[in-house]
């Protein structure tokens, strides 16, 4: 019998887990005499009770009002639908600041929904704190993004099924069960993880529009532990409480994954036959309104910044826009990398090996990451590259690669589909062709990986072009992000010059978002 | 083995960036990152100091006085900075745990505290009460007291701080604790339904304010000033309790790991110098902890002057800051 060489994916993901490790021990070593470590208290089960019932009326909202949006933006073409296509891609990336600060130009006390109200002689006070505006904040966070990733998902449809659909005359029900569904279906779970996990460690947004202490999720008392009390030891085995049930929510929720029927395929633009239908117009036509109506308000209220942009063009603000763009950049093409190697790995796994539970391991390292308070992460690591590097330099180094990994597990789901999808439809035929290697990436993944690729670089440059995280631990005169300048900016009492850099940020994300968007015209 | 890559190209990087740099001794100060920022005093007290020093001085920054001192606690000994110019009462007991920071040996005579300055490590170099600020076009009738505020059912909405998250949050905290003592808790249950919310810092607070989500925010007495300074507007005011107001005090500290100690002391002397402490009020928004001769600006000369200063020693807030959040948690979240 002869060894054969690890596959270089397993390597990749040997060195994140060992990282992510790595950073814990060197928290946990840190040592405090208190053996308090995992004391949970009542309070914090309360906590956790509450992050799981807000993380899940979240992620069922955001998943049937984006998959909803999805459906309706891919049946229907109108004027304006590409730009507002880049726009699903934005709302995700906005500094959670400038979210709360949105829900409540609209949604606030003197907002512009009371506004209106006052203006048909309805004079009730609103008040969002509590679970509408958490509700509020993360449907908007989230759902555009989940109607993107699913509009790209029914795209995936093979030419040969609608053909096949149309000349067996399939009505809209039919269509949706059999074409729509498919595809859909195996999203969804990978979306819901996804969705869940970013709204069990939202942290800002709850405390800003919970309304009391109550409504606050574990992440707090991360940050309470690290900041504060400077207890890391006691911050890493609360990550390590939030990481478990992070994975068991990713577990049960990847049990339901199913994968779509695969076909040899080359696609044009297909009319859908189903568009045509009454009903459905009429459907698309509600749901599209809503979507506008629900997201239109908040993201008109961002571009309220726009008439103080003159006072903030300076020096500083290119400087801290190159800044931003060079992280950004070198965080995405990490984050990139990483998920090709771990996708690949999965798929030699899952098809080669035919071995699919072990294939789900590598599925689950992005959950883990995601699951990963980045401050912690942060911390751990610091720790251990103090001994061998200068303490200023080793900050800046674990800037993009913290960021990197953060945005893996993004990539990493538009990713690793693809990866897959390309072995299926021509993975016996290369094999038969002796394709392998180089000329097996170019010839038979290449062209399947580019566009999804092109759209999740965008995606996770624009993600960490809008993190604040650890730039808040090791910023400094010289590294000045965006985002850093805008809390400058607010701790001065510049509100104003606050919410133009915010629009910056969002601009900078909606051309990102615009550019992945024009790849995905490359042909499949 | 990609990571290691990676980390040596940017260390290579970064360290070509800064061998370019002048061969002036360096002073390395870390401070939040408001303090050198566009608005901040730091622009100032840079350009000051190199006049005098025939050094350069070079800011980091952190966000806040608390990522200040994680960050020098991961740091350790090996820690770059020679100053720190921005730590808090509340955070300066653990601080002083790290034990990287060196006596300052100075004479710290003619302060203009509220109170008396003892302390042999850091010194104070600017300071604030706490306050609530309000708009007088809308609530014209500020309640008078902590009392009248907690106790009136029908009173004022305020947005706090999370005292977890927030410096000024934990001022307040530690201000319910001075005024009610053990009762703190029926007090903050009574206060509580009108708490609009406790954000996760001071700009999140201050926006819900500005945006007409409260009709209180806990802030500082300076706040008004920047208002009539800056936007020439008036209407915003802090209100005046008969209890006495919490004190925020800002302190400045050098380490004992410096390379320079004689520029890091020279620097802490400047600190207490009238070129340092004028450019206290407009560009932190502060009270200068030594008055400068010149006098403070007009709208400095209207700020509320609470008729007692409330203050735990950084000991006892070390050693009780547990058990009041707890307590609080107790009595606030349901």
């Amino acid at each position: 019998m002869r060894l054969k060489p690890p596959h270089p994916g397993s390597l990749v993901a040997l060195a994140i887990l060992a990282l992510v490790a790595g950073g814990f021990l060197a928290l946990l070593q840190t040592g405090s005499e208190g053996s308090n470590l995992l004391a949970i208290g009542p309070y914090l089960l309360r906590v956790l009770a509450f992050s799981l019932i807000q993380a899940g009326i979240s992620t069922i909202l955001s998943l049937s009002f984006g998959v909803a949006l999805a459906l309706a933006l891919t049946r229907r073409r109108f004027l304006g639908r590409e730009p507002l296509l880049a726009l699903l891609g934005t709302t995700m990336v906005m500094p959670t600041i400038v979210v709360v600060f949105a829900v409540l130009t609209v949604y606030g006390r003197s907002g512009w929904l009371a506004q209106l109200l006052i203006g048909f002689g309805i004079d009730a006070p609103l008040s969002i704190f509590g679970y509408p505006g958490i509700l509020i904040a993360h449907v908007f966070l989230n759902a555009p993004f989940v109607a993107k990733i699913a509009l790209d998902a029914l795209g995936t449809v093979p030419a040969e099924q609608w053909r096949l659909a149309s000349s067996l005359g399939f009505g809209p029900s039919q269509i949706f069960r059999h074409l729509d569904w498919p595809v859909l279906r195996a999203e969804i779970s990978g979306l819901a993880s996804l969705v869940f996990l970013l709204c069990f460690k939202s942290f800002a947004i709850v405390l800003a529009l919970g309304g009391g202490p109550g409504r606050a999720t574990l992440e707090v008392a991360i940050y309470e532990a690290l900041k504060v009390d400077l207890d890391f030891a006691r911050a890493a085995s609360l990550s390590l409480v939030q990481i478990a049930i992070c994975l068991t929510i990713t577990l049960l929720l990847h049990g339901t994954l199913a994968r779509p029927p695969v076909a040899t395929t080359l696609r044009g633009a297909i009319p859908r036959p189903d568009a045509a239908d009454r009903r459905l117009r009429a459907l698309d036509f509600v749901v599209l309104s809503i979507g506008l109506l629900f997201i239109g308000p908040l993201v008109l209220s961002i571009l309220t910044g726009f008439s103080h942009i003159g006072a903030i063009t300076d020096l500083d603000l290119l400087q801290a826009l190159v800044t931003s763009l060079g992280i950004a950049a070198t965080a995405a093409t990490l984050a990139c990398c990483l998920a090709l190697f771990l996708g690949a790995a999965a798929r030699n796994r899952r098809i080669v090996l035919r071995s699919p539970r072990t294939a789900a391991l590598f599925d689950l390292i992005p959950s883990l990451l995601l699951a990963m308070p980045p401050f912690a992460l942060t911390a751990g690591l610091y720790l251990i590259v103090r001994p061998f590097a200068d303490p200023s330099l080793a900050g800046l180094a674990l800037l993009p690669l913290i960021n990197g990994l953060a945005s893996l597990p993004f990539v990493y789901r538009s990713v690793a589909p693809r990866l897959m999808l390309a072995e299926e439809r021509y993975g016996r035929l290369s094999s038969a062709l002796g394709l392998e290697g180089l000329a097996k990436l170019r010839i038979v993944d290449w062209p399947l990986l580019q566009r999804p690729l092109g759209s999740a670089f965008a995606l996770a440059m624009a993600l960490s072009f809008g993190d604040f995280g650890i730039i808040a631990l090791f910023g400094g005169a010289e590294l000045r992000t965006l985002p850093y300048l805008l809390y400058e900016r607010l701790g001065a009492y510049r509100f104003e010059e606050a919410s133009a850099i915010g629009l910056i940020i969002v601009l900078v994300a909606f051309f990102l978002a615009r550019l992945s968007g024009r790849l995905s015209y490359a042909r499949d | 083995m990609f990571y290691r890559l990676a980390l040596v190209f940017f260390s290579l990087c970064f360290a070509g960036g800064i061998a370019s740099a002048q061969m002036k001794p360096v002073l390395t100060v870390y401070t939040y990152s408001s303090f050198a920022g566009k608005y901040g005093p730091g622009k100032i007290v840079k350009e000051r100091f190199e006049a005098v020093c025939n050094c350069e001085l070079t800011w980091v920054t952190a966000e806040d006085a608390g990522s200040l001192v994680g960050r020098l606690r991961l740091e350790g000994e090996g820690t770059k900075a020679d100053a720190v110019v921005g730590l808090d009462m509340n955070l300066a007991a653990e601080a002083k745990a790290l034990n990287i920071f060196a006596p300052h040996g100075m004479d710290v005579a003619g302060l203009t505290l509220p109170v008396a300055w003892t302390d042999d490590t850091f010194i104070p170099y600017d300071w604030g009460y706490l306050a609530f600020v309000y708009d007088a076009t809308k609530l014209p009738q500020p309640p008078k007291s902590l009392k009248e505020l907690v106790e009136d059912p029908s009173g004022p909405k305020v947005v706090l701080q999370d005292p977890r998250t927030s410096a000024p949050g934990l001022g307040f905290l530690l201000w319910m604790q001075k005024v009610y003592g053990d009762r703190s808790d029926a007090a903050w249950a009574q206060l509580k339904p009108r708490v609009v919310t406790f954000t996760k810092g001071w700009s999140e607070a201050y926006g819900l304010f500005l945006k007409g989500e409260a009709d209180m925010v806990m802030s500082y007495t300076t706040s008004p000033a920047y208002h009539v300074v800056v936007e020439k507007k008036d209407q915003y005011k802090a209100a005046s309790f008969e209890e006495g107001h919490y004190l925020h005090i800002e302190l400045a500290g050098m380490t004992r790991t410096s390379k320079n100690p004689e520029l890091a002391r020279k620097f802490m002397d400047f600190v207490l110098s009238e070129a340092f402490q004028s450019a206290m009020p407009e560009g932190n928004w502060m009270m200068p902890a030594k008055a400068p001769k010149s006098g403070l600006p007009e709208a400095f000369k209207d700020i509320i002057e609470p008729s007692k200063a409330l203050l735990f020693t950084p000991a006892e807030v070390q050693a009780n800051r547990r058990a009041f959040v707890d307590s609080w948690l107790n009595a606030t979240a349901r």
